[in-house]
């Protein structure tokens, strides 16, 4: 079976190179992605991945207001009983707020460091779990 | 009256910026202006040409920098129009000569920062900047015939500053300064067609050029805006490409409003990055002044000079910043702006070693000013036009730059510019080669010292800058108020006539800098606009107008 990752960015943020990056490794290795570009609202987004069943949501930043837009996110989905779709953050995160996403309920958080391969282990190990 | 009563002042540039200091080596050796051939053959004339000579392939005036510097210029912009306004100051003293004011995301996208969808950001990497009011504080005291602002701003920010400008009784042909208007370039960036259908882009990119050519002839445009090009994911032969591409569209665009080429290209400066890469950047500078000199000449029949000389803006790579190691970023930024120095542009702004951390800190501002500064007087780069000019290496990249720009910029032209952005194949163009460079990384192709190759063993995360998160939301109260208590009627007649010019096909500028003295905010003036080519008001459906425009 294969894995369904949601990609998005939130907010007014336009850096989305990265994510259009990751969203083809992804595809390269097998993964379908669901790519919802740029500017949406955590409503929207927790919203499309109801609908489209995924098994991850990974959303990418390259501003500081990230901590904001994640609350809304995983807020969103636990709102609408979707709190068990793990929530990937990657882009331009400090680590001294890596502690603070994990609390609002983030799963794994892939920052300036990260490598494709670590991204791909951590949705291949979502495979191996379905 | 030239300019508004001096109510608080602000510094001048000192006229050591402005000037080479030194023509001799250190060791003591006079130099000349420039170097060439003994005898200069028929290729080296047609090919190349003495600088300040047609191709200007080795530099657009004959002394360069001995006979006027370039501009150094530093960034600012964040918390509110008082907090940047402070920012400006400081860049001021520490001797930029140009100042470059960067507006906040939601500004940069017409939203207003009372938008129902977003907010966190307002000021958050930027500066707010919506209506009138925004500037009078931004601007106070500063002279806009005398002052060069460059605005990193595409939407809405030219018929702001005429509204502005008008209100404070300048002499609009004497308005100095500069913005981005290349709104086609947004909508490869991450605006999406949902901000800016390529349609509406161009349509606001040809009403305000053709403005800028028949009312503001010193005002100069940062035009084409390739700069968000090659971060996005461009090289240098396709940033010549797909530039070259949106200059031959809009001039044609142009040609049909009656805007001939030498009266818009003098106002026009190329707007381009030096990346790491030295001398692919020197030649990419050298290529690309020569594809311009000829395409002015040859397919658009210029006979102005000043139209075939490309003056060239270039701000140094964030994009290739990456957040290990920092301070290595400071390397990186002194042999990008060596390069554009070296390639012979027009005005530098130097990224600062901390763009990927946060916004610039103040001692990471100085820092930038101070590398254009030691470029400037201590290394020599300054003292002679085109240093690199007949190096067999760099003659023969910048020959191949331009023969393999010039049938990417074919095959783009046989799809039609707008068709090419419209299907996403340049977006595509853009993806493949941040794929590329990925996959490059990866196997070790390519190394970038600290990420994946000479790792330090320690790393401590670098300090942030922090806006100062009260000042921005008591802007945000006063602004709700102030907005609330406008008169909407003429706010409404104004709006109107936007929509109206637009759907008219009529140049919309003029309404826009009536809908701006009207109090009218960006979002509300540019949702008229959209309205009138049949778009949405709001691209998100979240807000409506002020008053009912029907």
């Amino acid at each position: 079976m294969r894995v369904r990752v949601l990609l998005g960015m939130l907010g007014v943020d336009v850096h989305s190179r990265g994510l259009r990056t990751v969203s083809r490794i992804l595809r390269d290795a097998g993964v379908e992605v669901i790519y919802l570009g740029e500017h949406n609202s955590a409503a929207g987004m927790a919203a499309a991945a109801v609908a489209e069943d995924v098994d991850a949501i990974g959303v990418s930043f390259s501003v500081s207001t990230y901590t904001h837009y994640v609350a809304d996110l995983t807020a969103e989905l636990r709102r609408v009983g979707a709190q068990d779709i793990p929530v990937m953050v990657g882009g331009l995160i400090h680590p001294e707020d890596v502690e603070h996403l994990r609390s609002l309920g983030v799963a794994v958080v892939f920052g300036p460091d990260s490598t494709p391969d670590a991204i791909l282990d951590y949705v291949g190990g979502l495979a191996r779990a379905l | 009256m030239s300019g508004p009563d001096e109510r608080r002042p602000f510094p001048e540039v000192d006229d050591a910026h402005l000037r080479l200091s030194r023509t001799r080596t250190w060791g003591g050796l006079e130099t000349d202006g420039a170097y060439g051939p003994a005898e200069p053959d028929e290729i080296y004339v047609e090919n190349l040409g003495d600088p300040g000579q047609f191709p200007f392939a080795r530099g657009s005036y004959p002394q360069m920098y001995r006979s006027r510097m370039w501009t150094q210029r530093t960034i600012v912009g964040y918390g509110t129009p008082a907090d940047t306004r402070a920012g400006l100051e400081a860049a001021r003293a520490q001797g930029a000569t140009g100042l470059d004011v960067v507006l906040d995301t939601l500004s940069q996208e017409a939203l207003d920062p009372d938008h129902p969808m977003f907010g966190p950001e307002v000021g958050s990497e930027g500066c707010s900047l919506t209506w009138l009011p925004d500037l009078e504080v931004l601007l106070d005291g500063i002279d806009l015939t005398t002052t060069d602002i460059a605005w990193h701003a595409t939407v809405g920010l030219y018929p702001l500053v005429l509204a502005y400008a008008e209100q404070q009784g300048y002499d609009l042909t004497r308005l100095q300064g500069s913005h981005m208007p290349d709104h086609v370039t947004l909508t490869l960036s991450g605006y999406g067609e949902k901000l800016l259908p390529v349609d509406l882009a161009q349509r606001a990119t040809v009403d305000v050029l053709e403005h800028v050519a028949r009312y503001t002839p010193r005002w100069a445009t940062g035009f084409p805006q390739c700069y968000n090009l090659r971060e996005r994911g461009l090289t240098p032969v396709s940033e010549i490409a797909v530039g070259m591409a949106i200059v031959n569209q809009t001039l044609a665009d142009l040609a049909v409003r009656g805007i001939d080429v030498d009266q818009i290209a003098p106002s026009m400066a190329w707007v381009s990055t030096a990346d790491v890469d030295l001398f692919e950047e020197v030649a990419k500078f050298r290529a690309l002044r020569r594809v311009w000199a000829r395409t002015m000449r040859d397919r658009f029949g210029s006979q102005d000079v000043r139209s075939q000389r490309l003056r060239i803006a270039c701000h140094t790579s964030g994009r290739s910043l990456p957040y290990q190691q920092p301070l290595n970023n400071l390397a990186r930024a002194t042999v990008q702006t060596l390069a554009a120095i070296l390639g012979g542009v027009q005005s530098v702004e130097t990224c600062t070693y901390d763009e990927p951390v946060s916004i610039p800190t103040p001692e990471a501002r100085e820092l930038a000013i101070r590398t254009q500064q030691i470029l400037a007087h201590e290394v020599g780069a300054a003292r002679t036009a085109d240093p690199l000019g007949g190096s067999w290496y760099v003659e023969a990249l910048t020959d191949e730059l331009e023969a393999a720009a010039l049938k990417l910029l074919g095959e783009i032209e046989a799809q039609g510019l707008l068709p090419a952005v419209g299907s996403g194949r340049l977006e595509e163009l853009i993806d493949d080669h941040n794929h590329r460079v990925e996959r490059e990384m990866q196997a070790g192709e390519r190394l970038k010292v600290g990420v994946n190759a000479f790792r330090p063993t320690h790393f401590t995360p670098p300090p942030r800058f922090q806006v100062d998160h009260a000042a921005v939301a008591a802007h945000l109260a006063a602004f709700r108020e102030r907005k609330a208590a406008r008169d909407l009627e003429p706010v409404r007649t104004a709006l109107r006539d936007v929509r109206g010019a637009t759907a008219a096909g009529e140049n919309a500028v003029p309404a826009m800098v009536r809908a701006f003295a009207a109090l009218a905010t960006t979002g509300e003036v540019w949702g008229a606009f959209r309205l009138g080519l049949g778009h949405p008001y709001d691209p998100f459906g979240a807000t409506e107008p002020p008053v009912p425009l029907d």
